[in-house]
């Protein structure tokens, strides 16, 4: 139309029927297709590459739990029996628990902010829209649910048929539950009520974990020495009967699932603009960060979105000034996200729950892991100051020094959590070494610089990538194996408060890097 | 009579990007209570200069001089004299809008800031946002509460750079009169902008900049 044509005029005959959901997809392949730069040869490589991947992954895993399960089956002894039989207890609320939280995170069904604006603003049918969406993350629970099943329970020696009948179930209650999330996405009240079962669900997963951490202070000749018959044989009635209700148990629950799915995905209409945006930005900001292979950025991005969500809260005046101001002011910040806190409390179960299982080699390096999984959310501040040079001049003092500082409240958490681990850990020195690598390795990966890739970068299979990308997932933890390293190497107890007492030296006397 | 040290000198001033010349032989003086402004299209420098004078950029030749001592970000002179507002601020995600002042008054030493703390939210058109966290605010609110850290602690010289970015039209005439309020109170002001109406009203020279070859 030429100019002199005069301004466009709504003509309704212009407009024909609204076309499927499925019409405009293909239209989209298409045009995307028109503007592919990869050959096929390229894509067939890439996608030779994955499978390659994940069968070798999946062979050397496997082969690992086959091991793995043989021997623990081969224990016959009842505190191994106890233990089969409480691991379902923690491990489905805590499965299903996170599941909930980590679903409702991102939606669960997703959309970019470019489909929200271009596609889910037309009128065409929205359910169908959002559908590959939600296929997806019913394909993601099914897999996480058959995937821990399969792990949690071969781990512990169960009998390979209970592992499948678990595998089942337990997929079966992800589908559930992504469904759930689904229909709790459509408003926040929902919402809200979804997270509390999945709080109170966490507090149902601690109970059997508690048991099981103070049942090592039992004597252990109540058990020695007890002929238990083999799992197997207590277990296992009949391989036919066995067989045949795990097929109709199967079967039946794939089928209520399998309705239920469809029945879910007829609802997808209901899904508001906003809370399927929401999902797209924070999978967007995680996938971001994920490229850098950066956990802290990962962290910083549901940190983030937690705070925005949140949005206002009561201000709080500080104390004293300098130094005094600031550690005053990272307490105030810890107790602002008390969930972190009961996180990092219950935690505390972990040194104790490896202990009870008898596997005493493994107790510091999972207090080791499990007490940085408590500390380091606890750093968003230095992270902050790390992450933004600007701030550090705001503050007026040296980034050594901030860095100083605002590991005091993080540390003095690290100590208590390593005391509260001790009568686990067996020594005040080993406790030590552990609340010496978490906050060495906590601040070290707090404070990390992301890779840049502004500087020089090496070229690799996957393209320029920036010098020591591949270590950065490892950032922190090596510092926690340092310290940890006399306490496996069984050193005196002199050399496992040494060796950290440097590293704890040397860490905070440089100065961190900024970009 | 001895002549008076100047609170900022900037002599000869030279700065390499990816070994291109951007500044090349930059001269100038700033005294107590004036305020120069760094003018000229995008590309030209600006930026980099205040970059460099606040200690974020190395200049590759010539000096800064901070009442008569070269300028040294890690001195702690420096950190307590020198407020500065670049693109590179950014917030505590976890703590209000109040928060962050009365954190930054209490680092720079003051234990009472709340009177200070009220105020410069009330100056900067903030004080119904008191409790809001930075990532709820709007670019402008945010704006706002980047020029009010710079309000909140000790100063003698304040480098801004576009400090008119995102403010609308009343906050830009708010933020002209607090400037000239800054400059009575004897504070040397340097700062970037492409606002002439903010130049004619704040500075008292104006140094042009222009990209080079």
């Amino acid at each position: 139309m030429s100019a002199a044509d005069g301004p466009v005029v709504f003509d309704p005959a212009d407009f024909g029927a609204i076309p499927s959901a499925r019409v405009l997809r293909r239209w989209m392949r298409k045009v995307r297709r028109g503007k592919a730069d990869r050959t096929f040869s390229q894509q067939f490589e890439d996608i030779y590459l994955i499978v390659f991947a994940v069968v070798m992954l999946g062979a050397t895993g496997g082969n690992v739990l086959l091991n793995l399960n043989d021997k623990s089956a081969a224990c016959t002894s009842s505190s191994c029996s106890w233990l089969l039989d409480t691991v379902p207890f923690i491990l489905v609320p805590l499965l299903v628990s996170t599941m909930l939280r980590a679903l409702l995170s991102i939606g669960p069904v997703s959309a970019s902010r470019a489909t929200a604006f271009w596609l889910l603003a037309t009128p065409v049918d929205r359910a169908a829209l959002l559908r590959p969406s939600y296929r997806l993350v019913v394909t993601a629970a099914a897999l996480v649910g058959a995937l821990a099943a399969v792990v949690g329970w071969a781990l512990f020696g169960a009998a390979w048929s209970t592992v499948g009948e678990a595998a089942v179930l337990t997929t079966v209650l992800l589908l559930f539950t992504t469904c759930a999330t689904v229909w709790a996405q459509q408003s926040a009240t929902r919402s809200r009520w979804a997270l509390r079962i999945a709080d109170a669900l966490l507090i149902i997963a601690a109970i059997p974990a508690l048991l099981l951490a103070f049942r090592q202070s039992q004597p252990s000749s109540q058990t020695a020495g007890v002929a238990i018959t083999p799992f197997d044989e207590v277990q296992e009635p009949g391989l036919l009967a066995l067989d045949l209700r795990l097929l109709v148990v199967g079967v039946l629950a794939l089928a209520v699932a399998a309705v239920l799915v469809f029945v879910t995905a007829r609802t997808l209409d209901r899904l508001s603009r906003q809370t399927v945006v929401a999902g797209g930005d924070l999978l967007a900001g995680l996938a971001g960060a994920a490229i850098t292979l950066d956990v802290s950025l990962l962290a910083d991005v549901v940190a983030g979105r937690h705070w925005r969500l949140k949005g206002r809260l009561q201000s709080r005046r500080g104390r004293g000034s300098r130094a005094i101001a600031l550690i005053h002011r990272e307490f105030l910040r810890v107790l602002r996200w008390p969930r972190r806190l009961v996180i990092a409390f219950a935690l505390l179960i972990v040194p104790y729950a490896v202990a009870g299982t008898g596997y005493d080699v493994l107790v510091p390096i999972a207090a080791g892991l499990a007490g940085f999984g408590a500390v380091r959310p606890l750093m968003d501040g230095l992270r902050s100051v790390c992450r933004s040079i600007g701030l550090v001049r705001a503050l007026g003092m040296e980034l050594r020094e901030l860095r100083v500082i605002m590991s005091v409240v993080p540390g003095g958490f690290a100590v208590v959590w390593a005391a509260l681990a001790e009568p686990a850990l067996g020594s005040p020195a080993v406790a030590f070494a552990v609340a010496a690598g978490i906050l060495t390795g906590a601040v070290r990966q707090a404070s990390a610089r992301p890779p840049s890739y502004s500087g020089p970068l090496v070229a690799s299979p996957m393209g320029a990538i920036p010098p020591g990308l591949f270590s950065t997932p490892m950032r922190g933890f090596d510092l926690l194996l340092i310290c940890l390293a006399p306490v496996l190497l069984g050193l005196s107890d002199l050399w496992i408060v040494i060796v950290p007492s440097i590293i704890g030296m040397i860490l905070f006397s440089i100065s961190p890097k900024q970009n | 009579m001895t002549k008076a040290v100047p609170r900022l000198a900037v002599n000869g001033l030279r700065h390499l990007y990816a070994e291109r010349p951007v500044i090349e032989d930059l001269t100038f003086t700033l005294r107590a209570g004036q305020a120069i402004a760094l003018v000229g299209p995008n590309g030209a420098g600006k930026t980099t200069v205040l970059k460099c004078i606040v200690g974020s950029a190395e200049p590759a030749a010539g000096e800064i001089l901070l009442d008569g001592a070269p300028i040294d970000e890690r001195a702690e002179t420096v950190r307590r004299d020198v407020a500065s507002l670049l693109d590179d601020l950014d917030f505590f995600p976890d703590l209000t809008a109040a928060e962050h002042l009365d954190l930054l008054a209490r680092a720079h030493g003051n234990a009472e800031p709340e009177d200070l703390v009220d105020t410069v939210l009330d100056d900067v058109g903030l004080l119904g946002a008191a409790d809001q966290l930075p990532g709820s605010l709007s670019s402008g609110q945010r704006r706002r509460l980047a020029l009010a850290t710079a309000l909140v602690r000790p100063r003698k010289l304040l480098v801004l750079d576009e400090p008119e970015a995102r403010l609308d039209a009343e906050g830009v005439a708010w933020l002209a009169t607090m400037l000239v309020e800054e400059k009575k109170a004897g504070t040397s002001i340097l700062f970037a902008s492409h606002d002439a109406a903010l130049v004619d009203a704040v500075a008292d020279e104006t140094v042009t900049l222009t990209p080079l070859p």
